[in-house]
């Protein structure tokens, strides 16, 4: 398509590419940037881009906030075990619906995916009851436990270990390789794509997560980042510039997952066979 | 090795019917000669693997859900014991205004936002279709940055801009339009709840019509341009019709995911003006909250007549998707 092109398309091309990246950035833009502002300046009129001076008074007052700053290892604490968590169970999930044969392996099946059509509000009360008969509330594990089993990610893998061709594990059986050593040392080693993309799904689902925090925890120790962020903007909603700076260091872990990996989050649209 | 998994093909073919593969695969004649059988070591293999699986999504979906079933037939109560009621809270939802209007604003959210990424994400789509790879590589993350960003955060940044001294209200003064205050007015709420949810999906649905995009056939647009068809031919002759089957899965999940929002409301206007953003999700939450016993299992049976149609369309668009999948293989 792009053979023949001639200079004017050509810079047409880059000034859409340029327009485009500029308005699907620009909210992210605005709220760093309006970080940088004073508290006068950050809404007023007349209307300003960019501040007077460039000044970091809110992230360093939003830095020196204990509780913010406790949400956030807190939190990232918590997405990573999450995150860990959730790829070991479903990848071996996974591995035995796609390559081992077992008694009652469709009802099985049925029971793992199911849940991937049951929308979070229809269970979120009894969800709630169940773990407070638990004796979980308050606890980091009830932030992570719940949401481990994650049957659409499942799905991915098992999709992705069907594709896998069954040589290498024939000869693995001949040569007297369990099934967990062929699991461990055969499909999770190839598995980096499609573990980096459902790892960082999890991370996100986590990281992002506002409403079952707020259910299920109040001790100020294990406020999550999304939750401190709700409750700072109902309570000292007047202080755009603080709130703008710390949603902005709040969104950064997420953003710079992606920049990191970005490569496999594109192809993995294609995995997941969304063509 | 004859408890090896049947040929990738068969494999590939079967990844929506399990039951296929395992019942093909079981009546091949057994060769194994060791002592110790095989086949009981995978079963035990196979039962180690999927239990934490099964165990977590028992306590923690199943058992809910059919507790919440349960649930919907009593009448819970602070002072006495719960009250067998059959399907009277059935009833109360199905002929409560207030919950119809909650679906009418859901659905109106929907069809705000639904339609505008479907436009949104061909366009920009078709036109990363013609970048260099490096520049398609660069869209590609731009365009997906702010999927990743957590409804809060964007709630949070759009309230911001709808501010009276805000972005948007600088932005229409351009036009010599407003001030409008976004967030209170009736007509202008649901919009400006539309706006972020739009910003927030249309990453995703781009790169799938890309994806989508990228494997059509290249000649077809070839001799299309041969024939002198401009973009706008080519897209309402080769690039729709082509992508039917993607389209139409972004469209129907677009739906029943839109429908169900309800944080971006929640932490932007709480369903208000006057209702205006009461989505049904939302609705539903705030009954939770609402402490009373009443409320708590009418909230609970909205949910669960809400999951019902829901789930319903999901499983019908999982098995579309599914089906063309297999048969492309």
């Amino acid at each position: 398509m792009n053979r023949s092109w001639y200079a004017p398309r050509r810079l047409l091309s880059y000034l859409l590419v340029a327009g485009i990246a500029v308005t699907a950035l620009f909210p992210l833009a605005w709220m760093a940037i309006s970080g940088f502002k004073g508290q006068d300046e950050v809404l007023r009129s007349p209307f300003q881009f960019f501040p007077d001076v460039w000044r970091i008074d809110n992230y360093r007052l939003i830095l020196a906030d204990p509780a913010f700053v406790r949400a956030m290892v807190i939190t990232f604490v918590g997405a990573v075990i999450f995150t860990v968590a959730s790829l070991v169970v479903n990848s071996m999930a996974a591995y035995a619906f796609a390559r081992l044969d077992f008694a009652g392996k469709r009802l099985w099946w049925l029971v793992c995916i199911t849940p991937m059509f049951v929308p979070a509000m229809a269970i979120l009360l009894t969800s709630f009851v169940v773990v407070s008969k638990l004796g979980m509330l308050d606890t980091l594990a009830v932030l992570i436990i719940p949401g481990v089993a994650a049957s659409a990610q499942m799905f991915f893998l098992r999709q992705f270990y069907l594709n896998m061709p069954a040589a290498v594990e024939e000869a693995a059986l001949i040569d007297g390789a369990t099934r967990w050593q062929i699991f461990l040392q055969i499909f999770v080693p190839q598995s980096l794509g499609p573990f980096v993309v459902v790892g960082i799904a999890s991370f996100l689902g986590y990281w992002n997560s506002y409403v079952w925090p707020v259910l299920v925890v109040s001790n100020p120790d294990l406020t999550q980042i999304m939750q401190y962020l709700a409750t700072f903007r109902s309570a000292r909603g007047n202080e755009w510039g603080m709130l703008m700076a710390g949603s902005t260091l709040a969104a950064l872990p997420t953003i710079l997952l992606v920049l990191i990996f970005q490569r496999y989050i594109v192809n993995g649209v294609r995995l997941a066979g969304l063509k | 090795m004859i408890d090896t998994p049947a040929q990738p093909t068969a494999q590939a073919g079967a990844a929506t019917d399990p039951g296929r593969t395992s019942r093909r695969r079981r009546r091949r004649p057994t060769k194994i000669t060791e002592q110790v059988p095989r086949h009981l070591r995978a079963h035990l293999t196979a039962y180690l693997m999927i239990t934490p699986m099964v165990v977590l999504l028992g306590i923690f979906v199943i058992w809910p859900l059919v507790y919440a079933f349960y649930l919907s037939f009593f009448e819970m109560s602070f002072y006495k014991d719960a009250e067998f009621v059959g399907f009277d809270f059935y009833k109360y939802v199905l002929t409560d205004p207030e919950f119809y209007e909650s679906l009418l604003v859901g659905l109106k959210l929907a069809l705000m936002v639904v339609p505008t990424i479907l436009v949104l994400a061909l366009l920009l789509a078709s036109f990363l279709a013609t970048l260099s790879k490096r520049m398609a590589a660069f869209m590609k993350t731009t365009v997906y940055v702010p999927a990743v960003v957590s409804s809060v955060v964007a709630a949070i940044i759009f309230v911001f801009i709808y501010q009276d001294e805000g972005f948007a209200n600088w932005f229409i003064g351009l036009f010599g339009q407003g001030p409008l205050a976004w967030l209170n007015t009736a007509s202008t709420a649901l919009p400006a709840v539309a706006v972020p949810a739009i910003w927030l999906g249309f990453g995703v649905s781009t790169l799938i019509m890309l994806a989508g995009i990228l494997d059509i056939p290249e000649s077809y647009f070839e001799s299309a341009r041969l024939d002198g068809a401009n973009f706008w031919q080519r897209t309402r002759y080769i690039t729709i019709p082509s992508l039917r089957n993607v389209i139409l899965f972004l469209l129907v999940s677009g739906l029943t995911l839109t429908i169900q929002e309800f944080q971006l409301p929640l932490v932007m206007t709480n369903g208000g003006p006057v209702n205006a953003t009461n989505t049904p999700n939302l609705y539903i939450f705030n009954s939770f909250r609402d402490a009373t016993p009443y409320a708590t299992s009418y909230s609970l049976t909205a949910a669960l007549l809400l999951f019902l149609v829901i789930g319903t369309i999901s499983l019908v668009i999982f098995r579309v998707v599914s089906s063309e999948k297999s048969s492309d293989a």
